[in-house]
């Protein structure tokens, strides 16, 4: 296992990563693109679907331990207070309460880059932390946090960006409602000469909403004391995260805390933070001396763990009659909530095309609403909304294709990073999913007509997605053949178990039911990164690669002695090594182990370093097609076509899953999900799923997905990007851009409900003459 | 949520005596789907609920030509959504019940308890102390108001969620109500509350009062009737809007008509002036934009709830066109 450290560099989430990091000495040849394979690229199964569909699979909320007590949390009911006073006696009074913890009784604990803490004396959202109770059962734990007596002094409160930047707003804190001052404009070029270049100029302010998360399984933790071992299982998207917070936060080793996470219901982003929930049961256990369960319910999913900003856009997009865009501006703000976060969005507008002369401005402003925290994409799919409704707007206006003008603003290399990209191709993308698509059949502009008005729109899709070390896998390969994978990463339900075993059985020709999966686990796993930023499969690919690729030298090398063969005359071949082309004489895995009398084998594999000055991307674009209905408002997405340059595809099956899966969340932001809140009393007036719509089977169009699938090779061994954010992204865009091409006017504002749609239609009542 | 008792009780007049019980609260519990909402949000903390699904013979459907049809009060939706003389004599019925709710909630839920439903207001399944839970303040007129009534209102804006009760208004429906025994007969116009009359209820039920069926006048070879619903997802979502209308067609046009509208009052809003201006009416495509303009016109919409006057103006002239061709 020859390594080297390496300072690296990449993004996760829009934020740039320098981490150093531990990488192969050298890079094994990479897996070129005409390679054919046994197992990669072929549509498998999950290993764990079986386990899912049958109920065997244990998800974190499943867990239960012996002696197990049930914690629940008090949250604020104010928007804004302080607390005067807190009477814990009414809780404890009550049969089965084993104890109750509030920020009197524990030493403070720093929490939202410590402009708060764990249990703050000030409250500033409806749904904010106050006390947790550890009870006998759930009921009871509910019916004790309900029973203490707190006093406040309400605070004044305001709940939307708008208000909050106003000079008369009350103040969240001392400095004012704006979280940063610090890099919020980005310009390059000359803007006032782009615009003055123009032959015409599209201008529009565009609007989004927040939404919610809302993962399947809901955030959950169990803890358990083993003297000063502290075992966590816990619904996280970063096991390593939760162990290191856990451990700082309460003073312990980070090697006497092991967090598990075996399966996961989904996170979107919301579970990349270590939850308050997890920090008060690792309390709550060590104080009643028995195992804590703590599981949040459908109302504190929506107002406590994170939700996507809402944003404010102004964009203004100056063009030459012959399409090429001479500049481009944008000023946006959101509502980041009560503590620290962003509502940042316009990577896309300065990457996605060639313009030269670019400004942006944005703002990301507090108010009393539960903190946002990265959701699916964070900043993109706001951004590629605003982005891409103008960038349709502008193509119309020169009359030119949609298609067609962003082909002539193509980026060959990135225009804000100034680096060439490791590969692009989002033109491939761009012709296969206009030609599966039915593109050129699309009508100009507001020339449908009827009561059902059809349109079709698309949109371009930007994101990071290239992964990057530290990731590591160890194998062990055993004497019966069969072998186990373990890496520190998850699986949120996109499928990593099954990528991780095709790759052993690629490599080492040994079948997938032989190969057992180990992940999410900190207390046997060697590191990987968190699951989020679309990084999970880039990142531990190549080094379930590496690791695999060294088994089969050790192989080879233990071949070599057993054969009395050089190991350039040895041949690997259905899991068996022989010498000379002679079969006969082979070995098997299980023969080579055996006879070493090793009874596992083990390596350690690494992810490469990503290549230096260059610009890892994924790319795509998605089609849509609606029919608004222009008596009632309600819109309809027929169908959505995605085409995207994702890298190699490691399984079409699960890669599909996760388009699926992001096209439906885009369906919900682009026509209904919206967290509502009223201004008058600081409340989510929807904190549930009646009220909180989500998507349902009615409202999935049909959809197609397809792929360029050609490998990264400067990328990695694999060749592989990400695409859990590239699915959700373009969806909303190109919905609306599709609205827009029905009706001929943008809505401007999502989610488009029907009143919204109502709003841009007229006349108010239509021609009946028009209905057949 | 609190502990409570379960009651099956075996006769109506057990369940009438379990419902006026002096030695606690008990609801009475058919589907359940609302009501164990309103329990597990803190809003309704019966002592027991009567379930009303065990009660004998309250889940028939019975059509006879030249009576009607007589539905039990414990039928499900899913049941009413696809029967077979529901589907062809009275559309409208079966279209608003296969529109309520998801299919889950059709399999669960009744007709009669679909007619008693509380109102999915959002500050009233919310936190706040409104006007009908005993408070001062209707929210909504200040606070978001995108769902609530556009008539009818002052001073609590609730819309009424049911679907069926929609149809079942413009179909003129009767509902039996037994205390007891005793069973009387009580027009569907006379059931339902408004917040003027009453603002902590919606309908007249006293406690121990059960419908236990729901008449409907029968119709002629020449009735046509349609319901259509505005929702903003494709299943189990109450209405935006809705609207259900009932005519009888002669060679001329129609002899009469019926409209009943939801999702824009707090009750089921029978359009008198404009069903009225159905008899004899001559559905050319003006005739119909004109007669649609007319409706709702003595609306009183607030901040964010205007465009329903719009949306029901279009689904009436969508019904209309629709029954007239």
């Amino acid at each position: 296992m020859n390594t080297r450290i390496v300072r690296d560099s990449y993004f996760v989430e829009n934020d740039l990563l320098e981490p150093l990091a531990e990488v192969p000495a050298t890079d094994s040849e990479a897996w070129d693109e005409g390679k054919t394979f046994n197992c990669i690229g072929k549509y498998i199964p999950r290993i764990d679907g079986y386990d899912k569909v049958s109920g065997s699979a244990l998800y974190t909320f499943d867990i239960s331990l012996p002696r197990l007590a049930h914690a629940r949390t008090l949250r604020s009911p104010h928007a804004h207070a302080r607390i005067v006073s807190i009477d814990k006696t009414p809780a404890l009074a009550i049969p089965g309460v084993l104890a109750v913890i509030t920020h009197e009784d524990i030493p403070k604990i720093p929490w939202y880059s410590a402009r708060s803490a764990l249990f703050d004396t000030v409250v500033r959202y409806i749904g904010d932390e106050v006390a947790c109770v550890a009870a006998e059962t759930e009921a009871i734990a509910l019916q004790a946090a309900e029973a203490i007596n707190v006093k406040y002094e309400p605070l004044p409160f305001v709940t939307h960006a708008d208000e909050s930047l106003k000079d008369t707003a009350p103040k969240i804190y001392p400095n004012g409602n704006i979280v940063s001052r610090d890099n919020v404009t980005y310009s390059r070029g000359d803007i006032e000469k782009g615009f003055a270049d123009a032959d015409a100029i599209v201008e529009n302010t565009l609007k989004t909403q927040v939404a919610v998360h809302n993962p399947t399984e809901v955030h959950c933790s169990v803890v358990q004391w083993d003297g000063g071992d502290l075992t966590v299982w816990d619904s996280t998207q970063n096991v390593f995260g939760v162990r290191d917070d856990v451990a700082r936060l309460l003073g312990l080793a980070s090697a006497k805390v092991r967090v598990i996470k075996k399966y996961m219901g989904g996170g979107f982003g919301s579970k990349l933070a270590t939850g308050k929930y997890t920090v008060m049961a690792a309390i709550l256990a060590r104080k009643t001396g028995r195992p804590v369960r703590i599981a949040l319910d459908r109302r504190e999913m929506n107002l406590a763990v994170g939700n996507r900003p809402d944003s404010r856009q102004t964009i203004k997009i100056g063009v030459k009659k012959d399409g090429v865009i001479t500049a481009m501006s944008l000023n946006s703000f959101g509502a980041v909530g009560a503590y620290p976060g962003s509502a940042g969005l316009s990577w896309p507008f300065k990457q996605i095309y060639n313009c030269p002369n670019v400004r942006t401005e944005e703002y990301s402003i507090f108010v009393n609403a539960g903190p946002s925290r990265p959701m699916r994409a964070p900043g993109h799919v706001q951004g590629t909304f605003a982005l891409e409704s103008m960038i349709e707007m502008a193509a119309d206006k020169i009359n030119m294709d949609p298609l067609e003008f962003r082909l002539k603003n193509y980026a060959p290399t990135d225009p804000a990073l100034g680096a060439p990209y490791t590969s692009k191709y989002l033109k491939e993308a761009y012709i296969m999913g206009a030609e599966a698509f039915g593109w050129k059949n699309r009508r100009p502009t507001g020339s449908s007509s009827g009561p059902l008005r059809r349109g079709m729109g698309m949109a371009s899709q930007i994101w990071w997605g290239g992964g990057g070390p530290p990731a590591h896998a160890v194998l062990m390969l055993n004497a019966d053949g069969s072998a186990r994978v373990l890496s520190g990463t998850q699986d949120l339900g996109t499928g990593t178990y099954t990528f991780m075993a095709q790759i052993v059985a690629e490599v080492l020709e040994i079948p997938i039911h032989k190969i057992s999966v180990v992940i999410g686990d900190t207390g046997v796993c060697p590191v990987a990164p968190l699951s989020g930023g679309s990084l999970t499969a880039p990142s531990v690919s190549p080094a379930v690669r590496d690791a695999a690729l060294q088994m089969k030298k050790k192989l080879l090398s233990g071949a070599a002695v057993l054969l009395n063969t050089p190991e350039n005359r040895l041949t690997f071949k259905n899991g068996a090594i022989f010498p000379d082309q002679d079969e006969s004489k082979k070995l098997t895995c299980s023969d080579i182990i055996s006879k070493l009398q090793e009874r596992v084998l083990v390596t350690t594999g690494s992810r490469n370093a990503n290549p230096e000055k260059m610009a890892a991307c994924t790319f795509g674009a998605q089609f849509a097609e609606v029919e608004v209905d222009i008596f009632t408002g309600r819109i309809r997405v027929l169908r959505i076509t995605a085409a995207h340059d994702i890298g190699r595809i490691l399984n079409p099956l699960t890669m599909e899953n996760q388009f699926h899966g992001g096209i439906i969340q885009g369906v919900g932001f682009a026509l209904m999900e919206e967290r509502i809140m009223d201004p008058y009393t600081g409340r989510v007036l929807n904190a549930n799923f009646h009220d909180y719509r989500v998507p349902t089977m009615m409202d999935i169009p049909e959809i197609t997905v397809l792929a360029v699938d050609k490998p990264d090779i400067q990328l990695s061994g694999t060749g592989v990007k990400g695409c859990g954010e590239p699915a959700h992204i373009p969806t909303a865009a190109a919905i609306a851009n599709a609205v827009y091409n029905a009706l001929g006017t943008p809505v401007g504002s999502l989610p488009m409900t029907p009143d919204k749609v109502l709003s841009v239609i007229s006349p108010a009542v239509p021609e009946l003459r028009s209905e057949s | 949520m609190k502990n409570f008792a379960y009651y099956k009780p075996a006769t109506l007049k057990d369940a009438a005596r379990l419902l006026t019980t002096q030695t606690g609260k008990n609801l009475p519990w058919a589907g359940g789907t609302d009501i164990l909402g309103m329990m597990k949000d803190g809003l309704a903390a019966p002592d027991g609920v009567v379930d009303l699904k065990s009660l004998p013979g309250l889940d028939k459907i019975e059509y006879r030509p030249g009576q009607g049809l007589l539905i039990g009060a414990m039928t499900t939706l899913a049941r009413i959504a696809v029967f077979p003389e529901i589907v062809r004599f009275y559309p409208v019925l079966a279209q608003a019940a296969g529109e309520a709710a998801s299919p889950q909630l059709r399999n669960q839920g009744t007709l009669g308890g679909n007619l008693c439903q509380r109102p999915r207001c959002w500050y009233f399944r919310g936190e706040t102390l409104c006007l009908r839970k005993g408070g001062d303040d209707c929210f909504a007129v200040e606070g978001r108001n995108k769902y609530h009534c556009i008539i009818g209102g002052a001073p609590c804006f609730i819309v009424h969620p049911s679907d069926s009760a929609i149809a079942l208004t413009a179909l003129n429906a009767v509902l039996h109500i037994a205390e007891g025994m005793k069973v009387r007969r009580l027009a569907i116009s006379d059931f339902f509350v408004l917040p003027e009359k009453n603002v902590t209820r919606e309908n007249i039920l006293k406690p121990g009062e059960i419908i236990t069926a729901i008449e409907v006048p029968d119709v002629n070879p020449r009735t046509r009737s349609i319901f259509l619903k505005v929702k903003e997802r494709g299943s189990w979502d109450f209405a935006t809007v809705s609207v259900a209308v009932i005519v009888e067609r002669e060679a001329s046009g129609f002899r009469s008509g019926r409209i009943a509208l939801g999702g824009v009052a707090p009750v089921p809003w029978l359009e008198h002036e404009v069903s009225k201006a159905l008899s004899g009416f001559n559905p050319t495509p003006e005739a119909i934009s004109r007669i649609a303009a007319l409706i709702l016109k003595n609306a009183e919409p607030m901040t964010e709830n205007a465009y329903k006057i719009t949306m029901t103006r279009n689904l009436v002239q969508r019904a209309l066109s629709e029954l007239a061709g």
